[in-house]
């Protein structure tokens, strides 16, 4: 059960996105199910059809679901738990961090001193995953 | 696609004792709209939307700049105009009209009327078929014209005042509606509306007209990135407006309570929190706008709203 806070700061279409992963993390939504079509889902929510579309896009390209031609969109097989829950926790930081007012060139430089020589085989292991 | 190109217009003045001067109903407009959207037209009361409808439906001719539907001039041209079906928030001219009447009227122009969906529509809604339109209250009266609308398969649609006057359960089925047209056959949707959670809900893109001038034109997650309400602590003495202009932002609004300032400033997070740096203040926090906020500072900073109103 996705809700949208219509009056909220964030755009609908990552609402949405959020609302799927969430459905995902509870185990409501399991790899490969099919989630529902962006007629439906606009009509359910009462929003325009092409905010469901961009929202289904973002999490293909994130991975998150696959669609099959003519089929629609299935839920992808999901990296494990802790992985998700820590990029997100690491997104979230950050863009609190850029909300406060830390430059992003010193977002960046953490990142780099801090994957340091791990980082190569922290990017081939998301490859691996894709 | 709609282009609307350098489109001004200005409404002669009134001489029948009741003199005004000329109204200068819009001021230099361009926007295009793109096809599978919905746009919404928002701004002030008198702003000029249903002059640029009116003007986009060829029911006023432009008096300078040009307004064409896929490239075809649509003043006085039947071809175009017959891909456009206007939805005026004005009903009066259809009086003398029933429901049956008014779909045999707007068949007999568009090729593209589909009875079937008419029919399926008229019986969900439950629509008096025999009734005349002046016996209507004002929300059948919307929906009567909805049906047509939709029935008549164009591939634009104009909604002046889209959902005024319709009950939640209505507006419902309206834009359920809209979703299969669009997704069907990717019809466009234009719709002004004073309800900016409907247009955040609906629309692509938005844009806002204020006196007859277009303040901005952008996608609606773009247009709510584009303004943030920065909090600013500086216990050594409060920001100025003049000090957070000097590092080249524009401030909307600038409240100070104390040492804690409130401004409304524009340009994305990223440029303003990196901009606001050089303030050295003691903490900054950032918190993005709803659409309504957006609305109501850019207007006020244009000398609309109840704070100007007080202040004068």
């Amino acid at each position: 059960m996705i809700t949208l806070d219509v009056t909220g700061r964030a755009p609908i279409y990552e609402q949405l996105c959020r609302g799927i992963c969430g459905e995902i993390a509870k185990g409501v939504l399991q790899p490969h199910d099919r989630i529902p079509a962006a007629r439906v889902l606009a009509k359910d929510l009462g929003i325009n059809p092409n905010t469901v579309a961009k929202a289904y896009a973002e999490l293909e390209r994130n991975g998150v679901i696959y669609s099959v031609y003519g089929k629609g969109c299935f839920v992808a097989e999901q990296k494990d738990s802790a992985y998700r829950r820590l990029t997100e926790e690491f997104r979230q930081a950050a863009r609190e961090a850029i909300r406060a007012g830390v430059p992003k060139q010193e977002l960046e430089a953490i990142v780099q001193q801090e994957c340091g020589v791990g980082g190569d085989v922290a990017e081939q292991g998301v490859k691996d995953n894709d | 696609m709609i282009e609307i190109k350098n489109v001004t217009m200005e409404f002669a003045g009134r001489t029948d004792g009741n003199n005004s001067g000329p109204v200068l109903a819009l001021d230099d407009v361009s926007l295009q709209i793109p096809d599978g959207s919905v746009y919404g037209f928002v701004g002030s009361n008198g702003a000029g939307k249903s002059t640029l409808m009116r003007l986009m439906c060829g029911v006023y001719r432009t008096q300078q700049g040009s307004i064409t539907i896929d490239g075809e001039e649509v003043w006085d041209n039947p071809a175009a105009k017959r891909n456009i079906f206007f939805v005026n928030d004005e009903t009066v001219q259809f009086a003398d009209f029933t429901v049956k009447s008014l779909a045999k009227y707007f068949r007999s122009y568009y090729e593209t009327f589909s009875k079937d969906t008419f029919d399926r529509l008229v019986a969900t809604i439950g629509l008096p078929m025999d009734r005349k339109f002046s016996t209507f209250s004002k929300g059948m009266k919307r929906q009567a014209i909805a049906v047509v609308a939709l029935a008549c398969g164009t591939k634009y649609i104009v909604m002046d005042e889209a959902f005024d006057g319709l009950d939640p359960a209505m507006r419902k089925m309206i834009k359920d509606l809209i979703v299969d047209e669009m997704l069907d056959r990717g019809m466009t949707l234009i719709v002004s509306s004073h309800n900016l959670t409907e247009i955040s809900e609906l629309c692509d893109r938005a844009m806002l007209l204020h006196k007859g001038q277009m303040i901005f034109d952008d996608e609606i997650d773009k247009i709510r990135s584009g303004v943030s309400k920065a909090q600013i602590v500086r216990k050594s003495g409060a920001v100025t407006r003049g000090e957070i202009e000097s590092l080249g932002l524009t401030v909307l609004k600038h409240t100070v309570m104390g040492s804690v300032v409130q401004a409304v400033v524009k340009g994305t997070e990223e440029e303003i929190a990196g901009k606001l740096e050089g303030l050295s203040a003691d903490f900054v926090e950032l918190v993005p706008l709803t659409l309504e906020e957006v609305f109501v500072y850019e207007l006020e900073a244009r000398g609309y709203g109840y704070e100007s109103f007080a202040e004068s």
